[in-house]
């Protein structure tokens, strides 16, 4: 496989796509481009390695926000003043944000073939700010909420409608910053504020039940003042209309998608493994597999 | 050369944030955070404008990522905290949040060092220019007095980095006049051929009352004020010190790292063998408290150890 431009879904075609109606969408469309993109992070993960099970966790995600029309994205512009802002505070999914990025024409698809940790590097194995479309440097964890929260204040402050989605992992969560950011964020009020936690379950080495206290997940942030919906994180219907109720809810709060998740998703000898976070795929029966599952396109 | 008078200024916090305050009433896309942190002045600024004022709370990690989001929203933003507490407590934010990103947040850090002698080594920052001078963007200040405080507000909205402003506590004399040009970066405020005494902060009075001591024993002291100790135009401090016989640093700060070691790489890194002296805090002080003074004492960095040391040097 060759990294080429993928055209099924409504291409993201400027600042357009966004805010379509829940009747437009396309759901087999996402699931499709879903698949491309999975085929994609497998495709920079054979060649170069890469966190690959911790991005097929969240790639249902990135895609309804992207090509659901639920970002107010222009790919031909990424620095547009008044975009909505995606921040990958989990810089560990970066295979998954760069396939999309590239897809959606944001910098040259052929960089994930040749500048994807390796050659004259540009896209590191964690993203950073100086590549087009990437709004933060990220990679070490509990950053991304509270840069988010600082930019939603300053859009509040200066009656600017953009709205600001943070992707998390659910480990993150034991960051103490990750606290401090949400008891700021239900302070000010910050409903320009969207958290989605990619809940796979999984940290780096092992179970989060068995190395911290998450639950009640939904309820501690309910108790920090957050509004809170759970839904299935891979399923595009429900992620859809979670984003379409948040940009249109009229609450004074800022808003935790809880999305259920999958950590290596699509590839079922990878799925809720916790050795495969830093695991490369080496083999040849490995990637055979892989790509089985994957329907290698 | 600047101004030598007797006058005594106000405190530097109050003289930075009553020049900042003036400009953040023309200027609302001025934001002030604070993390719990307060001062009289500062009560002027949240009453008159209290929709630039965030108190953020005891949360210094997310300070610094609030500050850095409301850059990337395009605010001016100012962080306000007591030293220790902005720079050890949120490292890791101030390099990936503000460094990487390279975005002009300035941080006024209150009581570097000693300042809060008497509560112990949690309020100790003595080692913050070591720990921000190593971090890439970071512009570091170290006023002596109210004046270049004050002066430091028009830089700081100018600056497309971050920057560290370290404030001391309390009243010093004036050696600087207001709107002094900071450009240079450092001000020779005696000449002398003897020996050269390079100092920053409050610890330039100290330098200039060892000069008028040594004056007594004929010896002529050159005193170098070093306010801007990130980036150093070495060029132009070189050709101020290279002539000196000798070169003798004091500082409140611990010897790893400070205006010692910044003077030292300075002198080894363009090939000039001079000797050279730097008076700090030892490595093992760290639960050393008290009375200032004493404490300058028990460290070798006041007037009378210091002027003990150089004639000693001199012998």
């Amino acid at each position: 496989m060759t990294f080429t431009k993928q055209t099924s879904v409504e291409q993201n075609n400027g600042a357009m796509s966004a805010l379509l109606r829940k009747s437009q969408v396309d759901i087999a469309g996402l699931e499709h481009k879903a698949k491309q993109i999975r085929n994609m992070i497998l495709q920079m993960c054979i060649s170069t390695g890469g966190h690959i099970v911790s991005s097929l966790s969240f790639v249902d995600i990135l895609v309804t926000l992207y090509y659901g029309g639920n970002l107010n994205f222009d790919a031909n512009n990424p620095e547009w003043e008044d975009r909505d802002r995606f921040f990958l505070s989990k810089g560990h999914g970066e295979t998954a944000l760069y396939a999309v990025l590239a897809d959606q024409g944001v910098f040259p698809i052929s960089w994930l073939d040749t500048r994807y940790r390796k050659g004259d590097c540009r896209l590191g194995g964690h993203p950073d700010k100086e590549i087009p479309g990437v709004e933060i440097t990220s990679g070490s964890l509990g950053h991304g909420l509270g840069l988010a929260a600082g930019i939603s204040l300053a859009a509040k402050m200066d009656n600017k409608a953009h709205l600001q989605f943070v992707l998390m992992g659910d480990a993150e969560c034991t960051e103490g910053s990750v606290w401090e950011a949400a008891l700021f964020a239900s302070k000010h009020g910050l409903n320009n504020l969207i958290a989605i936690v990619d809940r796979n379950r999984i940290g780096s080495i092992d179970f989060t039940k068995n190395f911290t206290s998450l639950e009640p997940f939904c309820e501690k942030w309910k108790s920090f003042g957050w509004e809170t919906t759970v839904c299935d994180g891979h399923d595009c219907k429900q992620l859809h209309e979670a984003f379409q109720n948040a940009r249109s809810s009229d609450t004074s709060l800022p808003l935790m998608i809880i999305a259920e998740t999958i950590k290596g998703k699509g590839i079922p000898f990878m799925e809720n493994d916790p050795t495969w976070h830093v695991r490369s795929l080496s083999s040849e029966e490995d990637i055979k597999r892989a790509k089985e599952a994957l329907r290698w396109q | 050369m600047a101004v030598e008078t007797k006058a005594y200024s106000i405190d530097m916090r109050d003289a930075f944030i009553k020049e900042l305050y003036a400009r953040a009433k023309a200027e609302p896309n001025i934001v002030f955070l604070s993390n719990e942190y307060g001062a009289p002045s500062l009560d002027i600024f949240r009453r008159d404008l209290p929709k630039q004022f965030i108190n953020a709370g005891i949360s210094e990690q997310n300070l610094i990522s609030v500050a850095a989001g409301l850059a990337l929203g395009g605010k001016k933003v100012y962080v306000y905290s007591i030293a220790s507490f902005i720079t050890l407590r949120c490292y890791e934010q101030l390099k990936i949040d503000l460094c990487s990103m390279n975005l002009p947040v300035t941080l006024i850090g209150v009581g570097p060092c000693y300042a809060y002698s008497v509560d112990g080594p949690t309020h100790h920052a003595t080692e913050d220019i070591a720990i921000m001078r190593a971090l890439a963007n970071m512009q570091l200040y170290s006023p002596a007095d109210s004046n270049m405080a004050a002066a430091i507000v028009d830089v700081s909205l100018q600056s497309t980095t971050p920057i560290y402003c370290r404030l001391d506590k309390g009243k010093y004399p004036l050696l600087y006049k207001q709107n002094e040009d900071l450009s240079a970066g450092f001000t020779v405020l005696k000449e002398g051929e003897d020996i050269c005494i390079i100092a920053t902060g409050m610890m330039v009075h100290r330098a200039i009352e060892i000069a008028e001591e040594l004056n007594k024993y004929s010896i002529k002291a050159q005193v170098v004020d070093v306010y801007r100790l990130k980036p150093i135009d070495t060029r132009n401090l070189l050709s101020v010190v290279r002539n000196a016989k000798k070169i003798i640093t004091i500082e409140e700060h611990t010897i790893h790292g400070g205006l010692g070691s910044i003077i030292s790489e300075i002198l080894t890194d363009a090939n000039v063998f001079l000797p050279l002296k730097r008076l700090a805090v030892p490595d093992e002080l760290l639960y050393t408290y008290g009375m200032r003074e004493n404490i300058h004492r028990e460290v070798g960095i006041d007037t009378d150890s210091v002027v003990k040391t150089i004639l000693e040097w001199e012998q």
